[in-house]
């Protein structure tokens, strides 16, 4: 019971890396909380949902379109949003009222759109792409099915969503430590007035970051009819919630500490559902004030909170 | 004399119904919550468009007739969205009650959205029609402000269930049975009646994993694994429709096959749970089997195929699924149609009573209206039902329990 919970934490916490790292690096890069992030997520599951279910397209491809649509899509939102945010004389607090509202509008125009029941897509779906995977290495058929990870099983789904976050932290690590773009980013990070008066594009760089938040945001979407048993319009309040739990426990502003708080409450989460499951979903909450009270910068705060 | 006399009456009577006529009010406000988005969104929209079809019908036909005033008078629904939320849903019930003063104060759909609507409605004297919050606790000796309209109240939800794991069940091969719960009046209420149910017999079954999980639960992989170690003949998951969502696709997704699987919601909200698990992930799941599957007798309103036809006339394009909920809804309007064409006044203990003169005499596509002394509903009961695979690819709901209700043999174990 207690290697099964570990293993599914680790799994299940990589997913919550993904759904933090966007929120992160946007915070991370501009200051500003993201309080739409869940919903920019939930947009990513719907439109894996819608395309699924119109064109029957797998959410592996899902996860390249809902990647670059959103990237992209992120970039004008940020021109219409943001700048004026900043020029504010507090931006950071104001970002939470501003997103709020744009929380509400996108979960009211999805509620129109999609209705306020659960959907879902066929959870041996995942499982399928990665038997077609298996089989191109193997040279013969696999069938998609639950996999065995060090004598435990378990549901394919929840392996493909750990291999897509690990991906797209490596992703990150690449884009923020190996391109002259991310390096530009980790300069406006560390300082915002040094890297303007050093004469970088501040906006173009936030911009692109913006981008990348909401881009990784939608791939998490991807994934949470599998990791979170459905989606709703209403699913987004929560998943911001958590989001932030996990980047204040590894470190706000750092995005790559959001790996680590993803596994301590991915972890912890399923511990508690093995041996205090009447109290799981305080978890996220306890960790938070644990982590505020004991060390406010975050377990990695203090070494590499400016990236 | 005797002529002098009869038109001394005849007058006394036509001033009678010209004062009565003169103090009716121009409409009846009815007033409720629905939730338009969060957790009980699914269930609370058909629960509203099913009162909202019968107010619109009534509407439609001059209002609804009440005794108190001898004609027909409309019907005004005043709504409020409590967006699943139970401090907005008490802030609103207060509204309703203090700032709209309305005539029927009706709940918001199940038990969590219900619970705050009961002490505010005892405290204000209004009688709470109860549409479907069945949790146990809200009725109380000392508390004669709610009615239960549309769902038996929660510990008669699960007899049939036990009284098969316990009958049948031993004959089987069923010992060892895990439950699993949302830790919610609905459902919590329902587990304490199982485990009643299970200790007071004397078949030997026992529960070998029983453990409570909070509503908001949407990942039980690691719960199904523990599960899977106690080793049990039979599995109950008891929640809401997005609990048995995650929980049915998570055993699907995780290949572990329980013998006897039970869940509350593919039986309730069919259309729902196939969109989402689909039809292998419901093959030989037990469940419930609800007003909306079952075509009662009736002796007041429509039939379950009129009902059905009259709501997806309605509703064609609302993607809101028809179900037991959207059946519960409509319920509620048929009881406070019969409530208020036989109540003497608007007073809400008279209301009261004119409710409580129903049970056991109305009979709807819900089935029989039978209330308890506290206003808890004991008539509409939920049999055992297995989804078995039918002739057309889909899922058919044959009904095993009781033995005088049932149209099938219930599979087992699980193929």
């Amino acid at each position: 019971m207690f290697t099964y919970s570990l293993l599914a934490g680790l799994l299940f916490g990589l997913y919550f890396s993904l759904i933090g790292l966007g929120l992160n690096l946007v915070f991370g890069v501009m200051r500003i909380v993201n309080l739409a992030h869940g919903d920019f997520l939930m947009l990513g599951a719907f439109l894996a949902f819608w395309l699924f279910s119109l064109f029957a397209i797998n959410p592996v491809p899902a996860v390249v379109i809902a990647f670059v649509g959103f990237a992209i899509a992120g970039v004008p939102i940020y021109y219409l949003l943001v700048p004026r945010l900043l020029r504010a004389k507090d931006p950071e607090m104001l970002s939470f009222i501003l997103f709020f509202g744009l929380a509400q509008v996108i979960e009211a125009v999805t509620t129109i759109a999609f209705g306020t029941s659960e959907r879902s897509i066929p959870g041996n779906q995942l499982g399928q792409a990665i038997a077609t995977v298996e089989s191109l290495f193997t040279g013969h058929a696999v069938e998609g099915g639950p996999v065995e990870i060090f004598g435990q099983t378990f549901p394919a789904s929840w392996v493909a969503s750990g291999i897509a976050s690990g991906c797209a932290v490596l992703l990150v690590y690449v884009y923020l430590y190996q391109t002259r773009l991310g390096y530009l980013t980790r300069a406006v990070m560390d300082n915002r007035e040094e890297a303007v008066a050093a004469g970088i594009d501040v906006h173009r760089v936030s911009a692109i970051a913006f981008g990348i938040g909401l881009g990784l945001a939608a791939v998490a979407g991807v994934f949470a009819p599998f990791m979170l048993g459905s989606i709703t319009p209403a699913m987004g309040a929560e998943i911001t919630i958590t989001a932030f739990a996990v980047i204040v426990i590894g470190s706000l502003g750092n995005p790559l500490g959001t790996v680590l708080g993803g596994v301590i409450y991915g972890v912890g989460y399923m511990l508690m559902q093995s041996y205090f499951s009447s109290w799981a979903n305080l978890l996220p909450y306890v960790l938070l004030i644990a982590i505020l009270l004991v060390r406010p910068s975050g377990l990695l705060g203090r070494r590499v909170r400016r990236a | 004399m005797i002529r002098l006399s009869i038109l001394a009456a005849l007058l006394a009577a036509t001033a009678t119904v010209s004062a009565q006529a003169a103090d009716a009010p121009a409409e009846i406000k009815l007033g409720t919550l629905y939730a338009s988005s969060g957790r009980y969104a699914s269930i609370s929209l058909p629960v509203h468009n099913g009162l909202k079809l019968w107010i619109d019908q009534m509407n439609a036909d001059g209002g609804a007739f009440l005794k108190a005033f001898n004609k027909k008078i409309p019907l005004k629904l005043i709504a409020y969205d409590d967006q699943s939320n139970t401090a907005t849903a008490a802030t609103l019930y207060n509204q309703l009650i203090t700032q709209d003063k309305v005539d029927i104060l009706i709940s918001d759909c199940g038990s969590v959205l219900t619970s705050v609507a009961v002490p505010i409605a005892r405290d204000h004297k209004m009688l709470l029609f109860d549409q479907t919050g069945t949790g146990a606790t809200f009725f109380t000796p000392d508390n004669p402000y709610i009615a239960l309209m549309s769902d038996p109240v929660s510990t008669i939800w699960p007899k049939p269930l036990a009284d098969f794991l316990t009958h049948d069940g031993p004959g089987l091969g069923i010992k060892r049975v895990a439950m699993l719960y949302a830790t919610n009046d609905f459902t919590g209420t329902q587990a304490n009646a199982v485990r009643k149910f299970i200790k007071e017999s004397t078949s030997g079954v026992e529960l070998v994993f029983d453990e409570g999980v909070p509503t908001e639960t949407s990942n039980y992989t690691v719960l199904l694994n523990n599960i899977r170690a106690a080793n049990p003949d039979a599995v109950i998951h008891l929640g809401y429709a997005s609990n048995d969502i995650a929980f049915l696709r998570n055993v699907q997704d995780s290949g572990i096959k329980f013998k006897f699987l039970f869940a509350i919601y593919p039986g309730l909200e069919t259309e729902l749970l196939e969109k989402n698990v689909g039809d292998k992930g419901l093959s030989y799941v037990f469940t419930y089997v609800p007003s909306s599957a079952i075509s009662y007798e009736t002796n007041f309103g429509m039939s379950l195929k009129d009902y059905s036809t009259a709501w997806h006339n309605k509703y064609a394009d609302s993607k809101i699924e028809f179900g037991f909920n959207s059946v519960a809804g409509y319920t509620t309007g048929l009881v406070l149609e019969k409530t208020l064409a036989t109540a003497e006044s608007l007073d809400q203990l008279e209301l009261r009573k004119a409710v409580f003169a129903l049970s056991g005499n109305l009979k709807t596509l819900d089935g029989t209206f039978e209330l308890d002394p506290n206003g808890a509903q004991i008539g509409e009961i939920t049999p055992l039902g297995q989804f078995l695979p039918g002739d057309d690819d889909h899922q058919k709901l044959v009904t095993v329990w009781p033995h005088e209700l049932a149209n099938g043999k219930p599979v087992y174990p699980r193929p």
